[in-house]
């Protein structure tokens, strides 16, 4: 290997075009091929059993997440003009390409059903914009008797009414964002406001904002790494060829992506986080390498110097590529496909980095030159047996007061424990905003005054029984049911299903007495109530709450939040419930993009979880064949055990919820994490086999791996510190957990995993024998 | 010369004169369809079909009659089945005035007849596709109607006429109907919706002559932006039997078939 490695260097000028000629074919086809996937429900696996149920629940009931555009006077809604831009609000939302006609709700469609002395009226609250003081009146009281629509059509403070178009999955745009918030803005005057607010403009701002912001940081992120490289490496050969590696690394990538066609997700955009890491670590470690050599001998010629780098680097970088590659291959038992990806293209990507840190910086070193000498000064007293006195002092230190560093980590260990209890899983799309930011604020304002701008879809099935859904008993304990959810939870300000159109037919029919606000008692009653809803409401309000043979009801809950807390906490009230339905031969299903958020969460995180045992596992197995050693294989592993143990403690602590990203960053501590711990491990064997003294073996070690492990997690945590000052927090989550857990890595490679290398004595048993 | 320009001024007069009695204007056509003669009764059973886009179904039987007063065109109805609704009875009284339809319910469970009043003539008659201004005729004047072409469909040679509504409030913006050349009955109609994209589409299946009236039996009414569609299929067709006009009263409504 070593040779064929050297070999290369004779063609080095074939080298460099070729890469530069495979790179620029790359680019090409990324500027083809490569697109974005911003579509949530993309990411979903459709092929799992509640998704499955879910999607065909969304076809029988027609359940579609809404926007949600409110209107507010602060003087009351009952005037002219209000009245004037609903309605014509409401007509302009009819006409978007994207919304269907019949799927616009608002005041100005909804029928108003009441009953009068001898019958039922059935009417529009106004067809035309009412102009004079008695017809707004009128139109107040009507709105007012009505518990359908008041309340959830009009604020009860009555300075609010909402337009509610609902849209498919699909459909959210940049274009249509934009041109909805057009809409709105026109209609905006003195005394008028307009909010629009909803989970698709949630869902299509996060997508498009979190790229977004990642454009505009990701320059500021690499020039930080190329200042602060420039610093560690004093060299600016060195720094433009480091970040060389990093820079065809991520290009043949995402290059691979687009000649395979697989669309770039939001995950995908940590790829370059990890390639950043690895091809730093890489170029670091190789260039401290040959600095030492020239240091020494300030008059070998390029090809001595880099071939003398290649000779003893070539293992370790390779090493460290392949366990870090295998790490992240363990992500393919993940359930969801942009995991899966990630996993795949970020081995395809550490392997190149590897390729490259082996081919092509030898080569542009041959080329470009070396770095400058440094000539040790072999008269000073360096306190110990490396060229560095600051590493032997310190390798000494460590190892003197070892039992700092077992005390020390076994209390992080407990610490981490205790802090992983309070950690909590939050699939909500709000929290990811500023709590200042626009949508979070329009989001509180309809909260305040409506019933909840998130949904949770409760599907009712009798499995086959039809007309389940006319029986009184099964009705009433829905009614007790959504009664019982609606009371306790705060957080749920309304609910709505079938009994509640029964409950306004048997009012109705009774001249509106307010005592008749429930439920029949015969099953026929419920049956001709329905069929005179079907005949002089409008039928298709029927079909969102049950099904055609009413086997299957749909019974909606509006949230206040979208977090994880609430709709667990809805969840656990409706469970109750489940013995009793199944009394009746009914059983329990969920639908809707937020059940379907919350259950894809767990998955990743089930996945997460389960990738991480793997990849942990796969890492030990791995080094210990590596050092033909199974202890080496345990001791590397300590490290990162501790940097996710403590990263999953801190957010515990912090009150940070586990989410998509912040599952994912464990795999990327690992992937960094063991890059320490065999880069210090494998010169640490060098640096045995030719003493018999342990600490000789350490501080020359310290002196030489530690340096570089300490440059290259310096370089790292600078780049991504500068996240924490996105505008978008899960970037910035995503910088400072990568920063932090690039330092509990580095503090454990050469703190605790050091400390047991020693303790060990592994590699000096034969020795000491 | 003069005798040229007499002969030739009279050619023109004639040749429209005797086009205007060839070709047939869009307005007597639907003129013609309009005085088309019914009974002065009908009693029927109806069988109403409804089914959904995911292809499931509602199959109700309903009894009917229906009389006609001069002024006012009145209807009863009796549901048979499905068994919960049985002997719920629905009255409609149409008036040739602009005056809005009287309706009143009777529902079997509550045991009381109800008024339903409503301002819209757009409501869904029974939940079905068609609308009670579907089923009633349009007053001729409150269209344009303009002749599109000449077709054949399922061997029947048709005019096709457009009819654009005069008030642009009305549910639909134009409709265009298929009307057979021979007896003036339509087969095939399109409506528009406000935005003048297509809604619904309906198509007679089959017309049969029943005592001398040509009766539509059996009819599909088609939403194609609902994916809904409905049936009609009538039987046991009776005509001028001489119903009893005390027949649609609420009193008959609660006594059930």
């Amino acid at each position: 290997m070593t040779q064929f490695i050297i070999k290369l260097l004779d063609y080095k000028w074939l080298t460099m075009v070729i890469i530069i000629a495979i790179s620029a074919f790359f680019i090409l086809e990324m500027k083809e091929n490569t697109r974005m996937e911003t579509n949530l429900d993309k990411y979903m696996p459709h092929d799992h059993p509640a998704f499955i149920y879910s999607d065909s629940a969304e076809s029988w009931f027609g359940i579609q997440d809404g926007i949600i555009i409110a209107i507010e006077n602060k003087n009351g809604i009952y005037n002219t003009e209000t009245l004037d831009t609903l309605k014509k609000l409401t007509k302009r939302f009819q006409k978007f390409d994207e919304i269907q006609k019949s799927d616009v709700t608002s005041l100005y469609t909804a029928d108003n059903i009441v009953g009068t002395e001898d019958g039922m009226d059935v009417k529009a609250f106004f067809k035309r914009v009412p102009k004079t003081a008695d017809k707004l009146d009128n139109l107040q009281n009507n709105v007012r008797n009505n518990e359908m629509i008041f309340g959830r059509l009009v604020s009860t403070d009555e300075t609010v009414t909402v337009i509610i178009a609902e849209i498919g999955d699909d459909v959210f745009t940049q274009k249509f964002y934009n041109e909805i918030l057009e809409t709105a803005e026109a209609s905006e005057t003195d005394d008028i406001k307009i909010y629009v607010a909803g989970r698709p403009i949630v869902e299509g701002t996060m997508a498009l904002l979190g790229p977004a912001d990642m454009k505009k940081m990701v320059p500021i992120v690499i020039l930080i790494i190329f200042v602060v490289l420039f610093i560690t490496l004093r060299s600016f050969k060195g720094t433009l060829i480091t970040l060389g590696v990093v820079f065809f690394s991520t290009i043949w990538t995402f290059g691979l992506m687009a000649i395979t066609g697989i669309p770039v997700y939001a995950v995908s955009t940590m790829i370059p986080v990890m390639l950043i890491a690895i091809g730093v670590a890489d170029g670091i470690h190789l260039y401290s390498h040959l600095q030492v050599f020239i240091n020494h001998f300030p008059n070998a010629t390029r090809r001595q110097a880099t071939i003398d780098m290649i000779k003893h680097m070539w293992k370790p970088v390779a090493m460290t590529s392949v366990t870090t590659a295998v790490g992240f291959i363990s992500l393919l038992t993940s359930q969801v496909y942009p995991v899966k990806y990630f996993g795949l293209f970020t081995a395809f990507g550490v392997m190149m980095a590897m390729v490259f840190s082996l081919v092509f910086l030898p080569a542009a070193i041959m080329l470009f030159g070396l770095p400058k000498a440094k000539p040790v000064n072999l008269e000073e007293d360096k306190e110990g047996h490396s060229h560095s006195k600051l590493a032997n002092n310190f390798a000494s230190w460590i190892i003197k007061y070892k039992y700092v560093s077992i005390l020390g980590s076994a209390l992080i260990v407990v610490a981490s424990l205790i802090g992983m209890q309070e950690i909590w899983i939050n699939s909500s799309f709000l929290e990811k905003f500023e709590k200042e930011s626009d949508i979070v604020q329009t989001d509180k304002f309809i909260n305040e005054h409506f019933g909840g701008t998130s949904t949770l879809n409760l599907i009712l099935d009798a499995n086959g029984t039809k007309d389940a859904f006319k029986q009184p008993e099964v009705l009433r304990l829905v009614d007790k049911m959504q009664k019982d959810v609606n009371g306790q939870l705060q957080v749920v300000g309304n609910t709505f299903s079938l009994a509640d159109y029964i409950n306004r037919m048997n009012k109705v029919m009774n001249a509106d007495k307010e005592e008749f606000n429930t439920i029949p008692d015969s099953k026929e009653m419920i049956a001709q109530y329905l069929l005179l809803y079907e005949m002089s409401g409008d039928p298709e309000n029927l079909n969102k709450v049950v099904d055609y043979n009413y086997e299957k009801a749909n019974i909606t809950f509006q949230l206040k939040s979208d977090n994880s807390k609430a709709m667990d906490a809805t969840l656990a009230i409706i469970h109750n419930y489940e013995d009793d339905f199944k009394k009746l031969g009914i059983t329990l299903n969920y639908a809707g993009s937020g059940y379907k958020g919350l259950v894809f969460t767990d998955l990743i995180l089930e996945g997460q979880i389960m990738s991480l045992v793997l990849s942990l596992i796969l890492i030990i197995v791995l080094i210990s064949a590596m050092f033909k050693n199974i202890k080496i294989g345990f001791i590397a592993s300590v490290p990162i055990i501790l940097t996710a143990m403590i990263s999953f403690g801190i957010m515990g602590f912090l009150g940070i919820p586990l989410n998509t990203t912040t599952a994912l960053l464990s795999s990327i501590a690992i992937g960094i994490g063991i890059d320490y711990a065999v880069h210090f491990l494998e010169q640490y064997r060098t640096n045995a086999a030719n003493t018999d003294d342990k600490m000789v073996a350490a501080q020359k070690t310290m002196a030489h791996s530690g340096r570089a492990i300490i440059y290259n997690a310096i370089v790292v945590i600078a780049g991504f510190l500068v996240l924490m000052f996105s505008v978008f927090p899960p970037n910035r989550e995503l910088g400072a957990l990568v920063s932090l857990n690039m330092f509990t890595s580095l503090i454990g490679t050469l703190t605790i995993m050091m400390v047991l290398l020693y303790v060990s004595n592994v590699y000096f048993k034969k020795k000491t024998k | 010369m003069k005798t040229t320009t007499k002969l030739i001024a009279l050619a023109i007069i004639m040749v429209f004169g005797f086009s205007a009695k060839a070709q047939i204007t869009a307005n007597e056509i639907v003129e013609k369809v309009y005085n088309l003669p019914t009974g002065e009764d009908v009693t029927s059973t109806l069988n109403m079909t409804l089914t959904n886009k995911s292809g499931q179904t509602r199959v109700r039987k309903i009894q009917q009659y229906f009389k006609n007063f001069g002024d006012v065109e009145k209807s009863i109805m009796f549901f048979m089945t499905p068994a919960d609704i049985k002997n719920t009875s629905f009255m409609n009284w149409s008036y040739d005035s602009d005056k809005s339809d009287d309706q009143w319910i009777y529902l079997p469970a509550l045991k009381k007849v109800k008024r339903i009043s409503s301002d819209s003539k757009s409501d869904y008659f029974m939940g079905s596709d068609f609308t009670y201004d579907d089923l009633g005729d349009r007053k001729l004047d409150a269209d344009v109607h303009k002749l599109l072409r000449e077709e054949t469909i399922d061997g029947h040679a048709c005019y096709v006429v457009e009819s654009v509504s005069k008030d642009e409030d009305y549910m639909y913006s134009k409709t265009i109907t298929w009307i057979r050349k021979d007896i003036f009955v339509g087969m095939k109609k399109e409506f528009y919706d406000e935005d003048s994209e297509l809604l619904k589409v309906l198509t007679i299946k089959k017309v049969e002559k029943i005592e001398g009236f040509w009766v539509i039996t059996h009819s599909e009414m088609k939403n194609v932006q609902k994916n809904h569609k409905t049936t009609i299929k009538l039987s046991n067709i009776k005509i001028n039997t001489g119903v009893s006009a005390s027949k649609f009263s609420e009193r008959m409504m609660t006594r059930g078939i």
